[in-house]
């Protein structure tokens, strides 16, 4: 009986024990791949035609060491003309962003004007996964050279570079009241504040590169769900603020803006729909906080969003594997467009695949560069990069037409171009092969 | 294997996991971790890309952090305000001052919408006045499964009321809208729904004479003058009101941090001779108190991350999803709780977010819908796994009876409240003019 009552606090302490070395094995493993997945960086072989590298440290210099700070690249044509500004990677949990802004830096050719491009606008939000949604860290592309990596992020900025959440948001200047989460989302926070949150710090460094280089388009580009109505469309203003008459009365009055990006939204979505569905939407006036309405009001720029469909988004998708994220293949999906929720085609046998999503963005964008030019020949910019019909080609040949346009970050002919994407310059300028 | 089959298995297994171990280990928290275990690890060996479950399963211990860290810092805040004699003066002073039963029955509902009303938890509300209001309904000759039922009631309405309502918020920032518009949508039907629950409960209660009920209600604390009683509620809901009208004139501290001030405040206005030990020991019983409820929050998250990677939450979403419309009208209100009980909040992502893009095809009024889901929603609070509100009710009545007799009892007023809610979802213009 005494060995009874010794033995069981002693067996109860045991399986605490183990319980304790299972849970610190546990999270070590995942503390490695968060580490990781902080501190993973990627790799462009940035085209020829790069002229300038800045940071949003540079328009907003508390910015600088923090993980909301994020390079950007200027590719100027030298030829006089207009400036386009294209945003990439403002919510990383939409990674066809991300990917078509580097396949742009990468091949990118400017012959008259300038084109800047950020390819990771919200860095820290790269750094995390989406809490609860199960999302892959990594996806790989295949190119004939070997495999690159690239990170999958969330749509907030990481918790370790802001927190906590108020209860409620308020969008500032607006004072509209929004979601708490959205206090960490960039595409809720503009205009922003230069002495805000790091996210609003960060959207105020956006609409400062908006205004100081003179941007005469501005280019956001998203993924959105196929549940979503806004998928598959172009979101363009067709009113903008009566800035002076804010100031002035603290009343929020739209006018006419002299450049109406909607126009231009509207005839390149028409023009696009013989490659791809590409609807045009009205920017809200009553919606504060993202880029399409905000960047308008702010400055002098037209502003365009694009959405690609990526039923990633869409939450009720089977498994959650990185084939999913790029291939786009799901039978619940395609369940629920046979019901006629979706506002997508979409169609299982072809998903929604990365070439695709990224293919869209790269002509999506081009095309309303023809227009804004055709529109507005004042403002005119002329630039190329691979294209939807290009990389369609490809891939009715079998081949990866994302990986294709990549070029080989550790060939040495590269050397002068290879640039690490980080928070901070790696090496010196940035440049994987100074050292 | 279809995914629809293959997701199925795995619901199978996973529910079965959750039935086994919940007999073995009587928690539902644990039960909740081992069923997602046991589903992550079926869903590896079923669709082996999903890869080590490790990461997401530590992932979705993050889910619910931020509540988890209020529901121990809300929970700190009302133990030193009881502590201080503060809740039984006022309990004293409600009583004394007010005879009628049904006054001081709606009084009581009043006061438990606050808390929640500001926090978005319902929790809260049993936290900070789960206590005085079982007290007096005790006196009020309210039996222990009535009590149960309005401050569990009570409790869910106020996580719905406004101003912040956090599915709501969570559906609005899916379908881009803006978190305005809400606060009649949400009132009108919780002033019904808890005019209905006052009725039922007070229905046939013998109250006590008031000179009984005092005499049975803990002494006046030596020293509590009304200004210690007011000091701490005035602090935090200067906070609350700083916070919503001046958010970029203060930092943004967070709902566990106002609480741990107002604890603060709460502590130096305390009229007894308390030593650091004392204060140690509230501290330890606070956590004591709040740990199973920590340990809920988290582990739903776990069981939410394994469900997303596998497909099951797709599964689900989506078959409801797919069915007829008269069948959503109908089944609305029983699946919208019982994924809410699986979900958490999350529900308005899996199941709110879709649902409100669906009634939009449809023209309808979406901000109606939103309002009206948000109501349907935080009833599944009392339904496993989770339960969260409805375990906590259970503690503070110290009700022993079976959990199903609780719910059964509950039915009413949940049914009232439903019913007004799907009346919204199908006929939301009718409601349109209020808001």
């Amino acid at each position: 009986m005494a060995n009874t009552v010794k033995s069981s606090p002693s067996k109860r302490l045991i399986s605490k024990i183990i319980i304790l070395v299972v849970v610190l094995v546990i999270g070590a493993i995942a503390a490695a791949q968060f580490w990781q997945l902080r501190h993973f960086k990627e790799e462009v072989v940035v085209s020829d035609a790069l002229t300038d590298v800045k940071w949003f440290s540079d328009y907003v210099p508390s910015l600088k060491g923090t993980w909301l700070d994020t390079p950007v690249f200027f590719f100027d044509s030298g030829v006089e003309g207009g400036t386009v500004f294209i945003n990439g990677g403002p919510h990383p949990y939409e990674p066809a962003s991300t990917m078509a802004a580097y396949l742009m830096m990468e091949n990118i050719e400017v012959t008259k004007g300038k084109v800047i491009i950020c390819p990771r606008s919200n860095y820290s939000g790269s750094t995390e996964g989406m809490l609860g949604d199960a999302y892959p860290m990594y996806f790989h592309v295949e190119s004939e050279w070997g495999t690159s990596k690239f990170r999958i992020g969330d749509r907030y900025t990481h918790p370790l570079d802001q927190w906590p959440d108020p209860f409620v948001y308020v969008n500032y200047p607006s004072g509209q009241s929004q979601a708490y989460q959205d206090i960490r989302n960039l595409n809720r926070t503009y205009p922003g504040r230069e002495d805000g949150t790091p996210t609003e710090r960060a959207a105020y460094a956006v609409l400062e590169i908006i205004r100081q280089e003179n941007v005469d388009l501005a280019i956001d580009m998203h993924e959105a769900e196929i549940l979503y109505p806004v998928t598959s469309t172009y979101v363009a203003p067709a009113t903008v603020l009566d800035r002076e008459h804010f100031e002035e009365t603290g009343e929020m009055v739209y006018v006419e803006p002299e450049r109406n990006s909607l126009d231009v939204a509207m005839m390149a979505g028409m023009n696009l729909s013989g490659q791809f569905l590409m609807k045009s939407e009205a920017s809200p006036s009553s919606l504060h906080g993202l880029s399409h309405r905000e960047w308008a009001d702010w400055s002098d720029a037209m502003t365009i969003l694009m959405e690609t469909p990526e039923i990633f988004i869409d939450k009720i998708t089977g498994p959650r594997t990185e084939a999913l994220m790029t291939e786009g293949k799901d039978e619940f999906l395609q369940k629920v467009t046979d019901a006629g929720l979706t506002y997508f085609p979409y169609d299982m046998e072809f998903g929604t695949p990365m070439w695709y999503r990224t293919g869209r963005h790269l002509t999506g964008a081009l095309e309303t560069l023809t227009w804004a030019s055709m529109f507005y020949p004042d403002i005119a910019v002329e630039a190329t990069w691979p294209t939807f019909l290009e990389m369609q080609e490809l891939e009715n040949q079998g081949i990866d037409s994302v990986g294709y346009f990549l070029k080989n970050p550790d060939d040495p002919a590269n050397a002068d171009n290879v640039y690490v994407i980080y928070k901070e310059p790696v090496g010196e300028n940035m440049l994987k092969w100074s050292e | 294997m279809s995914t629809t089959m293959l997701t199925l298995i795995l619901l199978i297994v996973m529910l079965i996991a959750f039935i086994l171990s919940s007999i073995k280990l009587k928690s539902p928290d644990i039960s909740m971790v081992v069923a997602a275990v046991v589903l992550a690890i079926a869903g590896v060996i079923a669709v082996p890309e999903l890869g080590s479950p490790i990461r997401y399963l530590v992932e979705g211990l993050f889910v619910n952090l931020d509540l988890a860290m209020l529901f121990i810092a809300a929970s700190i805040f009302v133990n030193i305000y009881a502590y201080s004699g503060a809740l039984s003066t006022v309990t004293r002073g409600i009583v004394s001052k007010v005879g009628n039963k049904w006054v001081l029955m709606s009084i009581l509902g009043i006061l438990m919408l606050l808390p929640g009303a500001i926090t978005g938890a319902g929790s809260i509300s049993i936290f900070v006045l789960g206590g005085l209001v079982d007290i007096v309904l005790t006196h009020l000759g309210v039996n222990q499964k009535k009590r149960t039922v309005f401050i569990f009631f009570f409790a869910i309405l106020s996580a719905a009321a406004p101003p912040i309502n956090l599915w709501t918020m969570l559906m609005c920032a899916q379908a881009n809208m803006p978190y305005v518009g809400f606060t009649w949508l949400l009132l009108i039907p919780i002033i019904i729904a808890g005019a209905v629950c006052i009725v039922y409960v007070g229905w046939g209660a013998k109250p006590e004479s008031k000179e009984a009920i005092l005499a049975q209600l803990p002494e006046k604390t030596e020293g509590m003058t009304w200004w210690r009683i007011l000091l701490p509620v005035v602090v935090i809901a200067a906070l609350f009101v700083l916070a919503v009208y001046a958010p970029w004139n203060l930092p943004v501290l967070g709902l566990p941090l106002m609480f741990v001030i107002s604890a603060i405040v709460a502590l130096l206005c305390n009229p007894k001779k308390t030593t650091v030990k004392d204060y140690g020991e509230i501290l330890d019983n606070t956590m004591e108190q709040v740990f199973p409820l920590v340990a809920n929050v988290l582990s739903i998250g776990v069981l939410q991350s394994a469900m997303a990677a596998t497909g099951v939450r797709g599964l689900l979403g989506s078959t409801f999803l797919g069915l007829p419309l008269i069948l959503i009208y109908c089944l609305i209100v029983i699946v919208g709780p019982i994924m809410q009980g699986c979900f958490n909040y999350g529900v308005s992502v899996v199941l709110g977010g879709p649902l409100i893009f669906m009634f939009n095809t449809f023209g309808m009024d979406v901000t109606v819908i939103c309002a009206a889901l948000s109501l349907i929603f935080p009833m599944g609070d009392g339904l496993p796994p989770s339960r969260i509100t409805g375990r906590l009710a259970c503690e503070e009545t110290k009700y022993k009876g079976s959990y199903t007799g609780f719910l059964k009892s509950a039915l009413l007023p949940m049914l009232v409240l439903g019913v007004i809610a799907v009346i919204m979802i199908v006929t939301p213009a009718t409601f349109d003019f209020l808001y």
